[in-house]
């Protein structure tokens, strides 16, 4: 049975950041982005979940997709940042970059606390 | 990469067909759902080379992913009932050319459309699309055989528990009956119809070349001839049931 560990919430509310982030890098295909993902570390429970998510990000005009014949298989969809994307982007990590601050202080006070 | 062999294959291809099958009964757009079924083709297929389980791409529950997916396309109530508009043309040529076919090989004025012709019809329709639904327990059970078994295995079972728990039916109840004219009127319909949807796939995917117009063809021959096997079964079944009932009556 699969288990959620804490990291894998915290995957999940930062997802959308995560592939965005990931394809304002340069396009890429879905398999593409979650191993790129995994190679820094975020191991997705189910890798389809970032389906849903690109679907999303899609309708919201933050990024576009588009197919390209594969040699391996069926036809691939690539997905690239369009400009309201971008914009976003730089919303999400102004705001995540305030809450890691937060989180950290805190962490950081009660790590000082244990230590006195 | 490594090609997942033949075993796996036809779990992937199963898996997609019933997201697909999903996907449409949702209302998904049938343009959106074509990329959706393409992407997940792919990534199930690189997945495997790279030596992962299909768990590891559609999570514990596959049928749950395909509605997580379903809900962000924006689904529309009305795209899914052509699905069930497709089965009710099939259903209304079934009992169209079966009431012509009797109407002619018994030389009567009148068509009866009993309990037992509706039974097999919903019946059909039910098990083709919980069939198609059955790749969802792909990833559990690897074999095709083993899910269409397992399927089979539930609808008896639901039969059963209805039995047991006091349903009864005379399956030769008489619906519906009918003379030559509505026959006529109820074939021409079901020709309409079935052009219209003909119609409609030409359409959206216009047949440029010579081995898609030769696709186009096999699929109304395959349609005319699933009509024909399912009237020629539903006859028989029927006369089987119909004279069951009586054998039973009479022993009563």
């Amino acid at each position: 049975m699969l288990v959620e560990t804490r990291s894998t919430q915290l995957l999940k509310g930062t997802l959308d950041m995560c592939l965005l982030a990931t394809i304002a890098q340069w396009p890429c295909y879905g398999y593409e982005m979650v191993q790129q993902l995994a190679q820094q570390g975020l191991d997705l429970v189910s890798e389809g979940s970032i389906y849903p998510l690109l679907s999303r990000l899609q309708h919201l005009g933050y990024i576009d997709g588009y197919l390209v014949a594969s040699r391996d298989g069926p036809k691939r969809k690539y997905y690239h940042l369009l400009p309201a994307g971008a914009k976003q982007l730089e919303q999400w990590q102004a705001e995540w970059e305030v809450f890691a601050r937060a989180v950290e202080r805190i962490l950081k006070g009660a790590r000082s606390d244990e230590q006195s | 990469m490594s090609r997942a062999d033949q075993h796996t294959r036809q779990q992937i291809a199963d898996l997609v067909e019933a997201c697909a099958g999903y996907w449409e009964l949702r209302g998904v757009a049938l343009e959106s759902s074509a990329q959706m079924q393409l992407e997940l083709e792919q990534h199930l297929q690189q997945a495997v080379s790279d030596g992962k389980s299909l768990e590891a791409v559609l999570g514990p529950n596959p049928a749950a992913f395909a509605e997580a997916w379903a809900r962000e396309m924006r689904p529309r109530v009305f795209r899914g009932g052509a699905k069930v508009l497709r089965g009710l043309v099939y259903a209304l040529s079934v009992v169209s050319s079966s009431a012509l076919l009797s109407q002619l090989l018994a030389r009567s004025p009148a068509f009866t459309f009993t309990l037992f012709g509706a039974y097999l019809l919903i019946g059909s329709g039910l098990l083709a699309l919980l069939l198609q639904l059955g790749g969802f327990l792909a990833p559990r059970i690897n074999k095709r055989a083993g899910r269409e078994a397992l399927v089979l295995a539930g609808v008896v079972l639901a039969v059963l528990v209805l039995r047991l728990a006091g349903l009864q039916v005379n399956w030769s109840t008489p619906l519906l009956s009918w003379g030559w004219p509505v026959t006529i009127v109820l074939l021409a319909l079901a020709a309409f119809l079935f052009s219209l949807t003909c119609w409609r796939s030409s359409h959206r995917e216009p047949l440029l070349t010579v081995s898609e117009s030769w696709s186009a063809l096999r699929t109304v021959t395959t349609f005319v001839a699933s009509v024909g096997v399912f009237d020629i079964v539903m006859f028989f079944s029927s006369v089987a049931v119909v004279d069951f009932c009586r054998l039973a009556l009479r022993l009563v």
